[in-house]
């Protein structure tokens, strides 16, 4: 006899259940030990555990267990041990998010000597204690616990596939952070940096002094960029974007698009022959210390007349030259794209742009290599600003929506560093920082403050409420001295607003190319906040620097090392493990129909038959209901496998069945972390692509008893996306004998609030509906019952 | 004026969580005393507390001293403070549910003259009148003798009608004053209650469309 017999479920075999691939020397019947984690109270104060353990007693094939702290050395040996002794064969574990032990557990698991993939953790943390009360959520933990004991009974003990990885990396942002990470991994792997602007440093090159030590950046920066263009292991290419992405990760194929400079870097010698001739001053070198050292053209400037290509003794000069493309091969990428300003025009008592009122960013460009003005301080008229007002948190810790919610972080210190070269060039000027909390936490900081109080800066704890440009180029401000509850009013020559930090341009574009999600603040997602911080839901996509959130240059530099280290540990393993959840063609008629489906080029037609390239195969199941005979299903979350685990979550009670793709259920994670309530009726059953589903899986959802169905995706891959529509319509169609309520929604997983509010509103209405049903059934039978 | 030590019996949490449950009241604890609304008031140089200082009685539940304040009846809502602040505090909303509180309690304020002749005149003629609440209020504030010259130019101007325009059946005006009064009566508290309802309401509804929009195959 096979596996076929899955007792578990209570349910007897269907003819058509697909016998699940037979493992040699395996026991019979399996059985299955329930671990449940009381994660300190997190979980065991909202869930009654013991409870939930009673409601499995009746199984004998399970052995159940509750624990503290299942991660302990202690947890973890008590189920290494059940499995050792031959206890159990698969386990359940109720816990927190997969996300953040399932790699630990799973490990245990095969030292144990079981297959790692017969342990699966069953959320009820984040999903689950976290974001509902009491009420009803037992009845839910009872549900998912035997929905996972009823999956794992039916479980593949498969083997992730091996895919050899490209040993190179490209690096996306020229600034601090992507120059340290090249430079970090370029011994030992080959790196292509590229950076959109046409010169290499970032940000940091427009920096003036250094916070706290008042260095200077470009002494410190310089060095750094001339490696990165000496090293042999490093491409750097400015004006350069990614355009395309293809591929998967370990193996991606990425179309790089390079703008214009008209001047080849590689035959200028920056010897200003070209500049010396040009009668528009469209020819130039960006600044003296500029990486790579060559000069360029302003087209907006250029009348073409061709004097620079005449005196050019290298013939570098091409004014014909045009935007290219150009292709590489890359395993793994690290994300450094940094920041930029927040616009401060929508800040609109502030008046920005006007003369003599600056960001923080134009003040420090003017003291810095990048200087216009020859490294001197100056108001529009040339002069030097005597009385010179710092506006902390313009934009910043503003919860209307009209800036940012968060705390740029590097404003306080910054500001006093500037204030500090203000009164270092000229001793009596005036300089006036206000504030509303001085944050100087880290070390040499709060020594930094009090040396700048020292040097005489007048700080003042309010935030500006007004400023108002005068026709003499000075400029009012109004403010409260909330110290004495006493308003106040200043005119000064220069006023410095330092901005809400945000990710730069592109950010967004270039993680959706990439599948790495963006926080709703529109920062990359760590893979976890604390312990994987420089990690992405992408196992080849890294992050460092202030695409992970406003930071210092120390800071940028400590996650350019990380993610360099990491970046170099992936591509250390030289392959890469592909999850083993593939399609497997059960029956063919060889009507390509699958073929034409799959959007990867995936499957391909062999001898009248249906045959699938693994590598090639993400894996997200288009195929399953693309198949007229049914004859493809995935493995591991076949038709019947989803159906029992359905069957399994809502015969405890009914309740709203949600599909959530890897993306959504990130969303769903990061809800939880922020303890965003919503309806105990939600049951998320996660799927590794919300296109597996057909109306065979969606009706048996509703003839077990769910109120509701929906379907939410995350995925930013527009191959996916594109065919969600369809999706909805045909599935709506096929289920609509039920007259329940279906939903299809997309929710990335930074909009983890859009999805609750969707979830809570679903659940009612889905509530209501069957309510409104139950009654009128009531009544039908009431009226029969008269007659 | 002689200020209070902050002791826990001169902090009423009753009257903090009243002012807490109102529409206005869900981000008070949220004020980060930025100072914002203070530095946009016009007026609140004039104020005995800064509308930053009142929020943050509110937050302590100091109610003789926010009761009392004459900030609530000098605040002319400009409604600058509740269009900059940060945190979305709405300080002019709060003003607005402060006063029918003080006058509740019984407290007067000498502040308080202008909203009461504004009040009686829109009472007795349905409308606002710009001549009556002015020559009304200078013949109570002697101060107000120094705009006399402004106010003689703006009626050589015509800018200030003599006549009162009234409404046509003022009764039907008292009868909404009265059954107003009656429901206060019956329910103290009413006011502010009623309101947090109307607004969960309203909020439930607005929910309740957005799902509408974005349930359907939406991305």
């Amino acid at each position: 006899m096979t596996e076929k017999e899955l007792p578990l479920t209570g349910e007897t075999t269907p003819e058509n259940e697909i016998p699940p691939k037979k493992e040699n020397g395996n026991v019979q019947p399996k059985k299955i030990g329930v671990y449940l984690c009381r994660c300190g109270g997190n979980i065991g104060d909202v869930v009654d555990l013991q409870a939930v353990a009673d409601s499995l007693k009746t199984d004998k094939n399970l052995i159940v267990n509750i624990q503290d702290y299942l991660c302990s050395s202690q947890g973890q040996e008590r189920i290494k041990n059940d499995i050792e002794k031959g206890r159990i064969d698969r386990v359940v574990i109720g816990s927190c998010s997969p996300k953040l032990h399932l790699e630990t557990f799973r490990s245990m698991a095969k030292k144990a000597g079981i297959n790692p993939n017969l342990l699966e953790i069953t959320n009820i943390r984040e999903q689950a204690s976290w974001v509902h009360d009491k009420a009803g959520i037992d009845a839910k933990v009872k549900g998912l616990i035997k929905g996972a004991v009823a999956r794992i009974g039916s479980i593949e003990p498969l083997v992730p596939l091996e895919k050899k990885l490209v040993d190179r990396t490209l690096v996306v942002g020229g600034g601090i952070a992507g120059i340290t990470t090249a430079l970090e991994m370029a011994d030992n792997h080959e790196v292509i940096l590229i950076e959109k602007a046409p010169f290499l440093g970032g940000h940091m090159i427009g920096l003036s002094k250094t916070f706290p030590t008042l260095d200077c950046s470009q002494c410190i920066l310089t060095p750094k960029m001339v490696a990165v263009h000496n090293h042999p292991n490093i491409t750097l290419l400015t004006q350069t974007e990614v355009a395309d992405v293809k591929g998967s990760p370990g193996d991606y194929t990425i179309t790089l698009k390079h703008s214009p400079r008209y001047v080849d870097i590689k035959k200028c010698i920056s010897c200003g022959a070209c500049a010396r001739k040009c009668p528009t001053g469209a020819i130039f070198l960006p600044f003296a210390q500029a990486v790579p050292q060559a000069y360029m053209i302003d087209m907006s400037k250029c009348k073409q007349c061709g004097a620079c290509v005449k005196v050019c003794p290298r013939d570098a000069i091409n004014l014909e030259a045009k935007e290219e493309t150009s292709t590489i091969s890359v395993g793994a990428v690290a994300i450094a794209t940094g920041f930029e300003p927040l616009d401060l025009s929508v800040i609109e008592e502030y008046n920005y742009p006007a003369p003599n009122l600056l960001t923080a960013i134009e003040f420090e460009e003017m003291l810095s290599a990048k200087s216009k003005t020859g490294m001197r301080l100056q108001k529009a008229d040339g002069s030097f600003p005597n009385r010179v007002a710092f506006v902390l948190c313009a934009g910043s810790r503003d919860f209307t929506g009209r800036g940012k919610k968060y705390c740029s972080k590097v404003c306080c210190i910054y500001s006093q560093k500037q204030a500090q070269l203000v009164k270092k060039m000229k001793g009596d000027a005036e300089a006036w920082i206000f504030y509303i909390d001085m944050r100087s936490a880290g070390r040499r900081f709060e020594e930094f403050y009090h040396h700048t109080q020292e040097k005489g800066v007048n700080y003042v704890r309010g935030k500006i409420a007004e400023i108002i440009p005068k026709p003499d180029g000075t400029l009012m401000v109004q403010y409260e001295d909330t110290n004495l509850g006493m308003k106040g009013r200043e005119v000064f020559d220069m006023v410095v607003l330092c901005p809400a930090l945000v990710p730069s341009a592109g950010t967004k574009e270039l993680a959706d190319k990439l599948g790495v999600p963006l926080g709703d603040d529109g920062f990359v997602e760590e893979k976890h906040v604390k312990l994987d911080p420089v990690n992405t839901l992408n196992q080849s996509a890294f992050a460092a620097g202030c695409v992970l959130g406003p930071k210092d240059i120390h800071d940028s530099v400590t996650e350019g090392i990380s993610a360099a280290h990491k970046a170099s540990q992936f591509l250390g393993k030289g392959i890469i493990l592909i999850p083993p959840e593939k399609p497997m063609i059960l029956e063919c008629n060889g009507c390509g129909d699958c073929v034409k489906a799959c959007p990867y080029n995936a499957l391909n037609l062999e001898g009248g038959k249906a045959v699938l390239s693994p590598l090639a195969c993400t894996g997200c199941g288009i195929c399953v209901p693309a198949c007229p005979i049914k004859g493809i299903e995935i493995r591991n979350y076949t038709r019947n496998q989803l159906k029992a685990q359905l069957k399994a979550i809502l015969g405890e009670a009914p309740g709203v069945v949600v599909f959530l793709d890897p993306y959504a259920y990130a969303a769903a994670d990061i809800a939880g972390v922020n303890r965003k309530q919503y309806s105990s009726l939600v049951r998320f059953v996660s799927v590794p692509s919300i296109h597996i589903l057909d109306a065979d899986v969606v009706n048996a959802a509703f003839e077990y008893g769910a109120t509701g169905v929906m379907l939410i995706e995350g995925t930013t891959d527009e191959k996916l996306t594109s065919r969600s529509d369809e999706l909805y319509k045909r599935l709506k169609k096929e289920t609509r004998k039920h007259k329940k309520p279906l939903r299809y929604s997309h929710i990335e997983t930074a909009q983890y609030e859009k999805m609750t509010d969707l979830l809570n509103v679903f659940a009612t209405q889905a509530g209501t509906k069957a309510e409104k049903r139950s009654k009128k059934e009531k009544g039908d039978s009431s009226e029969t019952a008269e007659e | 004026m002689k200020k209070e030590t902050i002791l826990p019996e001169t902090r009423d949490t009753a009257f903090r969580d009243l002012i807490l449950k109102t529409p206005v009241g869900e981000k008070i604890p949220t004020c980060m005393q930025c100072g914002i609304c203070a530095g946009s008031c016009p007026v609140s140089h004039e104020m005995d507390y800064t509308p930053r200082q009142l929020v943050r009685m509110v937050q302590l539940g100091l109610k003789h001293e926010v009761l009392n304040s004459n900030t609530i009846w000098i605040c002319t809502t400009c409604f600058s403070c509740s269009v900059r602040c940060p945190r979305g505090i709405r300080p002019t909303e709060l003003m607005e549910t402060l006063k029918p509180i003080a006058i509740a309690e019984g407290i007067k304020n000498k502040n308080s003259k202008f909203d009461n002749i504004f009040s009686d005149v829109v009472k007795k003629n349905g409308r606002a009148s710009e001549f009556l609440l002015i020559s009304k209020y200078s013949l109570s504030e002697p101060g107000m003798i120094k705009q006399a010259p402004f106010g003689l130019s703006l009626m050589s101007r015509g800018k200030l009608p003599l006549m009162p325009d009234k409404m046509e059946d003022v009764r039907e005006l008292d009868a909404i004053f009265k059954t107003g009064e009656e429901k206060q009566e019956k329910k103290p508290e009413s006011g502010t209650k009623e309101n947090a309802e109307t607004k969960a309401e309203a909020g439930e509804k607005n929910e309740g469309k957005a799902a509408d929009t974005g349930g359907e195959a939406e991305k």
